[in-house]
């Protein structure tokens, strides 16, 4: 069975390496163009004794990595039943855990692959000198990776067509990465925002993920870690229950 | 022997929003003999695709049961789905992908080795005269071309049991005859093939058995020569000479020809003769086709 799995798997892998602009190109363009103007703009300043390059330079790697992971199956699904091509996966042993699983796993791959070339490009411009505690940030990569990807795979099982794709990348996602403390503290926000954002998985992901690399956090890491790992589980069931409720009629 | 195929009291009703629940399937009885061809016969909208998709796994059947080589689909699905192929009706190809990765990652989704993946493909493409585009993009291929591919795609993994969901549908005269001997071939090997048509002549040439399936029941079933000897209208027809010649009792006219009721074709063939001795223009029994059968069974 672990054959099967791996083969759906190696496929999505593939599928994003064949449109690579699109995929591994895009998101760090748009990286690129956030970073250019922040660091433009921000000058000397500091946060919590971070400069503020360093302190949007892990909210935007955390970003690009978000997107790239929930992007990728919920794309590829959707284009799937548009197409018709979704028949193969109902066609073949795959047990529904390890249809999910692939799917989650190719997106953490795209994720990772996003964020190393991103590195590679961008880290030589960046105040960051060393990694504060490196196996938190592996531990929390690897869960942001999947947890996304486990999400945009609920989404791509539940949505219908891309109209209800964009309007979760624009009325959820957009949102969410704005309420996340990307591009500043979260305390800093007025009234109620603060708290609400400890509701917003896409802030506990960011600031797990800065913490690791710089030694910041907004929230206390290990909350961070506790909801990641609470989330990424109850994802899990979600995307196991709505795997089969939408591929076997 | 544990039949290729067994289907029990199965029934599937679908929900409709707006409209009254849509009931597919009554009450389905099918067992498909392993090694051999079976056709599934019935006109649009019976239930053959609906059928095909309870047997595949794909949809689960709200009442009875199915079997595919003594294995229960609802309750054992991944080992029931490993022994199938099948080819959908609607030709769906990757766009992303060259021939070759099509097979390569839809053989290993049913578990066929990374070793030997690449041998089999080359042996698939070979039959189905596609290995001239192995690397060439899916998408890129002409609709004869992508139903081939289907074909590859549904035996690269050596099904046991393999389903045709009209495969031949839209493809030319040749292209037809080329699907026609793989099936054969196929079955020869031991495949047991269950295989959906509208096009008639081709299931009384393929298939060993034929179901008739209208509104969503089994309405008939049996080799073609049992349904012919069923449905033979026993009739003598001829022409004569002279059309004024006192006619025998029983005889009767349609048009230029005449029908006599047949018991015995040899001891009526010899009553008509001694009648009309040569004033006999034209005689024979009439073999009823499946066409006809089919017209007969499906008319509302």
């Amino acid at each position: 069975m672990l054959t099967n799995v791996f083969a759906l798997y190696a496929r999505e892998v593939k599928r994003f390496q064949k449109i690579w602009l699109d995929t591994v190109v895009s998101p760090l363009m748009s990286m690129v163009l956030f970073l250019a103007v922040f660091g433009i703009v921000s000058g000397d300043r500091m946060v919590g004794g971070l400069p503020y390059l360093a302190f949007v330079y892990t909210g935007l790697l955390t970003m690009t990595m978000v997107n790239a992971s929930f992007s990728n199956p919920a794309f590829a699904l959707v284009i799937s039943k548009n197409l018709g091509s979704i028949i193969d996966i109902q066609l073949a042993p795959l047990p529904n855990w390890g249809i999910g699983i692939a799917y989650a796993l190719a997106a953490c791959t795209r994720a990772l692959l996003t964020l190393a070339v991103a590195l590679l490009i961008t880290i030589w411009f960046i105040p960051i000198h060393g990694i504060s505690h490196p196996i938190l940030l592996l531990l929390g990569l690897v869960l942001t990776g999947l947890e996304f990807g486990m999400l945009g795979v609920c989404f791509g099982m539940y949505a219908k067509n891309f109209e209800a794709l964009t309007f979760v990348t624009t009325f959820i996602v957009q949102p969410m990465i704005f309420l996340a403390g990307v591009f500043y503290p979260v305390a800093s926000l007025p009234g109620i925002w603060p708290m609400v954002s400890q509701f917003n998985p896409m802030h506990h992901s960011v600031n797990l993920l800065r913490y690791a690399t710089t030694g910041y956090a907004d929230t206390a890491p290990m909350l961070s870690l506790g909801v990641i790992v609470s989330i990424t589980v109850a994802v899990f069931v979600l995307m196991q229950w709505l795997t089969k409720k939408k591929l076997n009629s | 022997m544990i039949p290729a195929l067994s289907v029990k009291h199965a029934g599937k009703t679908f929900k409709r929003q707006n409209a009254e629940p849509l009931e597919a399937l009554k009450d389905v009885n099918l067992e498909i003999k392993a090694g051999s061809i079976h056709g599934l016969l019935g006109p649009n909208g019976a239930g053959k695709s609906t059928l095909i998709s309870l047997i595949s796994g794909i949809s689960v059947a709200d009442q009875g049961s199915i079997e595919v080589f003594g294995l229960d689909v609802a309750k054992q699905t991944q080992a029931a789905k490993q022994i199938q192929g099948i080819v959908p009706q609607e030709v769906v190809v990757e766009p992303a992908f060259t021939v070759r990765e099509v097979l390569y990652y839809f053989s290993g989704m049913y578990g066929v080795p990374a070793g030997e993946r690449d041998a089999r493909i080359d042996a698939v493409l070979k039959d189905l005269a596609l290995s001239d585009k192995a690397e060439e993009r899916a998408r890129s291929l002409s609709g004869g071309m992508k139903r081939r591919l289907m074909i590859a795609k549904s035996i690269i993994h050596k099904p046991k049991l393999l389903i045709l969901d009209e495969p031949t549908a839209g493809v030319d005269v040749a292209l037809r005859q080329k699907i026609w001997e793989l099936v054969r071939r196929l079955r020869d090997e031991g495949t047991t093939i269950l295989f959906t048509t509208h096009y008639l002549e081709e299931a009384e040439q393929l298939c060993d058995r034929i179901t008739l399936i209208n509104h969503g029941r089994i309405i008939k079933d049996g080799s073609l020569k049992d349904l012919q000897q069923e449905f033979s209208k026993n009739v003598i027809t001829f022409e004569l000479y002279d059309r004024e010649a006192t006619a025998l009792s029983g005889v009767v006219a349609d048009g230029n020809a005449y029908h006599f009721p047949m018991t015995d074709l040899a001891k009526d063939m010899r009553t008509l003769t001694e009648h009309y001795q040569s004033n006999i223009k034209s005689i024979r029994s009439e073999a009823v086709s499946l066409e006809k059968i089919f017209l007969e069974l499906t008319k509302d």
